[in-house]
């Protein structure tokens, strides 16, 4: 008789891997030893000794799973026999896709362009990590699905099927390379719609989407999309302001309520915003303002800041 | 509602300027709205003659209005009428300001007139003789030479408006009715809740005001001076003030010649806020359009000013187009524009919406001219202290005025995603955003949003209350330099003396202009 220990560690481990009881039963009654001074978890230790199986058709027979758990000095025995068995998914079932890896393949299928990550097909299908880890490892080797990089969680891989481009939502569109924003190609690109509307005095969109184009700025053509957004970041900069067009005046060639863009102010490109009253003074960036009381620790006249501007 | 550095700003200049006892009732009565004399005795803790000689130097300088209120009929007995006592705010701080209105007038009048408005600006409140009296023990000419001399400047400073006869001592205020009541509470529903208490300190010195007649007017003179009538004469407007202006004259046989002497006149605070308003919004122009623009604007702000009923007027009356021109050609910088230029500079103007043109007239729009220089303000606060990308943030979250989802915000002003909430955090945690978390639930899992808003009203009275708090620092910061005790330091006279003044010029400089940033938030 299996004693309690063993039975608690028999449903345990048998928890979610619906091995057949008889197969388990054999497992207790050869009375196996598991190592537990060095594993101190016995699932773990399962999971990483034990195969799994591939199929309910042809269960391995119990001798060669217990004695790959028997003491070493009765492995010596089978060794020949269980390397021999290990071999299974060697380079002849390397085109035969299994079970699992169809179904792992056929979640990342159904999520199209916007691929999945293996936390996403665990919660779909109900298999264990390692099997899906190994699924996912095989299926790259085939070529049936690639890794791509997500703007939402670079630490975690993303996987989609190799017959999808993956959408903006998971690149971050145009502005993104490898899931991080392309600061550097954002900033050329402002400077020079700043120039081309600085040229025109007032602009269109369109109007400054041509100039972009004939003055082979960037090497891709950029759609009236991308041309706007960069625009906005300017408006939003305070580079440019949005107006609506008159008709009168410097508008004349515009039709009216038409909306424009047209740079502010007599600063250049760049040129930091009027200093405001507050903001010229060091209590204006200070970041400790709220906790600044008249004779506190942090006061006027402790002040660090204060001190570094009336050095003289 | 005053902020609560305000109030801390108040007190700090009634200290400096007249001592901890008036200093501890104007803050006893600030803190606690109107009070009657008993009640200031017993929150003050001070004698009740102590307490009372405090509130008359605070009227006299027109830091403190005293008012009856009377209960109304449904109370009970109506006798029951106490004076209180309100301390106003906005005087107090006036007196930050005091030297900006000495050159507005010695822009515009003589330097009799400056020593005239000096006088009662350290006075307080004053009478013809009382002015006169000063005017004998600094200058060695004959009574009369004097006395026609100093009402010369009166009449001068009066049709400027720079001066006004005092208000009532005491103006009778009855309680609302219920009607009144209901309105205002529904209309405080819809409007910020501390309104209830501002109405009160206007209703107070609204009551209190003399008659629009009345206020700038010096009876011994009939008619006005030759230079006088300028104001009027310049507006082709006939206003209703006007007609009841007229209508006053003939009824000021009630104050006689024997009232003259007794009348009391104080400085007008309210034209010279006007006269800061417009030279904000000049400068504000200023920086954005040509010199042509801004001579016409600076025209039309001098061709309408003296129908400006009230400080915050959101809009101009409407000129015409040849009625501006008019004014613009008697300036001299206006001298050598065109009709054209005019009309094209009006054109300008009207781009981002400074001026309103309807029917062929013209209305400078204060309203929005203000509130780009306020958003200005807080703009360069936010980038200074926060950065360029908060500054993209904020600006964003500020023109669209409405809720923005996190991502939206990080798509629109390409920052990373991953940066973007910890930069609006940042924002939410100093008060300049406000957030709300949206929960989905979906068809696995609940998914959470976080949307940004900037709420304008919150943001400008967080904003005012910052600056006030600044400012209280440089003051404390300039007497902190100024300590006798630092001469025992080891650092030679000279050199001491040296930095000293370069720190002062520097920390009074800045209190100066951010000064000019409290005015556009609080008083503009």
């Amino acid at each position: 008789m299996p004693s309690i220990n063993t039975l608690s560690y028999r449903s345990a481990f048998n928890a979610g891997r619906k091995l057949p009881n008889s197969f388990i039963d054999d497992l207790f009654y050869h009375n196996v030893k598991f190592p537990f001074k060095n594993s101190p978890n016995p699932l773990s230790y399962f999971s990483s000794h034990v195969p799994c199986r591939q199929s309910n058709r042809s269960p391995p027979p119990c001798s060669v799973r217990a004695t790959h758990l028997l003491p070493s000095s009765c492995r010596q025995t089978s060794k020949s026999r269980m390397s021999a068995k290990r071999k299974r998914p060697g380079p002849a079932s390397d085109s035969v896709v299994t079970e699992h890896e169809k179904t792992v393949h056929e979640v990342i299928r159904n999520k199209k362009d916007m691929g999945a990550s293996q936390w996403e097909m665990k919660r779909e299908i109900n298999v264990a990590d390692n099997i899906i880890t190994k699924c996912i490892k095989s299926l790259l080797s085939k070529n049936l699905i690639k890794e791509v990089k997500s703007i939402q969680s670079r630490g975690r891989k993303h996987y989609m099927s190799a017959e999808f481009e993956p959408s903006s939502e998971i690149t971050g569109g145009a502005w993104y390379v490898e899931g991080s924003l392309d600061t550097e190609y954002i900033n050329v690109l402002k400077e020079q719609c700043w120039r081309k509307i600085y040229g025109m005095k007032v602009a269109t969109l369109e109007g400054i989407a041509d100039a972009l184009k004939r003055s082979n700025v960037s090497q891709i053509e950029l759609s009236k999309q991308q041309v706007e957004e960069i625009v906005k970041a300017l408006v939003l900069d305070n580079q440019v302001m949005e107006v609506k067009s008159t008709g009168t005046g410097e508008f004349a060639s515009i039709p009216v309520g038409k909306v424009c863009y047209k740079c502010i102010g007599k600063r250049g490109y760049g040129g930091e915003p009027k200093l405001g009253a507050l903001a010229s003074i060091p209590c204006g960036a200070c970041p400790q303002m709220s906790r600044c009381t008249p004779d506190g620790i942090i006061s006027p006249n402790t002040c660090v800041y204060y001190q570094k501007w009336l050095d003289f | 509602m005053v902020p609560l550095y305000g109030i801390k700003c108040a007190v700090n200049l009634i200290t400096t300027h007249f001592g901890d006892l008036v200093a501890k009732v104007c803050e006893c009565l600030l803190r606690k709205g109107p009070l009657t004399l008993q009640a200031t005795v017993r929150f003050t803790e001070l004698t009740s003659s102590q307490v009372k000689n405090c509130l008359l130097v605070l009227i006299q300088h027109n830091c403190v209005q005293a008012f009856v209120l009377e209960l109304s009929v449904e109370h009970g007995d109506a006798a029951k009428a106490n004076t209180q006592y309100i301390a106003l705010f906005d005087n107090i701080i006036h007196r930050w300001r005091f030297n900006k209105f000495l050159t507005i007038v010695s822009q515009n009048l003589d330097k009799q007139c400056v020593d005239l408005l000096e006088a009662l600006l350290q006075h307080g409140r004053l009478t013809l003789k009382q002015m006169s009296d000063r005017a004998k023990s600094t200058q060695n000419e004959g009574d009369d030479v004097i006395l026609d001399a100093v009402q010369e400047a009166v009449i001068k400073l009066l049709n400027a408006h720079f001066i006004e006869r005092c208000p009532a001592s005491e103006p009778v205020i009855t309680n609302p009715t219920k009607q009144e009541v209901s309105a205002r509470k529904r209309a405080a529903k819809s409007a910020k809740i501390f309104e209830e208490q501002e109405t009160l300190e206007q209703r107070v010195v609204e009551a209190a005001a003399p008659s629009e007649a009345l206020r700038f007017l010096l009876v011994a003179q009939t008619e006005p001076a030759a230079d006088g009538g300028k104001d009027e004469t310049n507006s082709s407007i006939v206003t209703p003030g006007e007609k009841r202006k007229r209508d006053a004259l003939e009824s000021e046989t009630e104050y006689g010649a024997a009232d003259e002497q007794v009348v009391l006149w104080r400085v007008n605070f309210e034209e010279f806020i006007r006269r800061l308003r417009h030279k904000a919004c000049v400068e504000n122009v200023k920086t954005r359009l040509d010199d042509g623009a801004v001579t016409v604007l600076k025209a039309m702000l001098e061709a309408t000013r003296s129908t400006e009923k009230k400080v915050k007027t959101d809009n101009s009356v409407p000129l015409s187009l040849n009625s501006i021109y008019e004014e613009v050609i008697k300036s001299e910088e206006g001298r050598n524009i065109t009709f054209d230029r005019v009309r094209a500079a009006l054109i300008q103007l009207s781009c981002p919406p400074f001026v309103i043109a309807a029917n062929e007239s013209y209305s400078i729009d204060f309203k929005k001219i203000i509130e780009l220089a306020q958003n200005e303000e807080v703009e360069s606060i936010v980038l200074k202290r926060y950065g360029r990308d908060a500054y993209r943030m904020f600006r964003l979250l500020s023109n669209s005025g409405h809720l923005l989802e996190t991502d939206k915000i990080a798509d629109a002003t390409f920052v990373e995603k991953k940066e973007t909430p910890k930069i609006l955090y940042k924002l939410w945690k100093d008060d300049y955003l406000q957030m709300e978390k949206l929960q989905v639930t979906g068809a696995k899992r609940l998914s959470q949003f976080l949307l940004w808003k900037v709420n304008k009203n919150i943001l400008r009275e967080h904003v005012l209350n910052e600056m006030f708090h600044a400012a209280l620092n440089l003051v404390q910061r300039v007497a902190f330099e100024l300590e006798p005790e630092k001469e025992m330091l080891n650092i030679p006279r000279d050199k001491l003396i040296n930095r000293q003044r370069k720190v002062r010029l520097l920390l009074e400089s800045s209190h100066m202009k951010l000064d000019d940033g409290i005015m556009l938030f609080h008083d503009f």
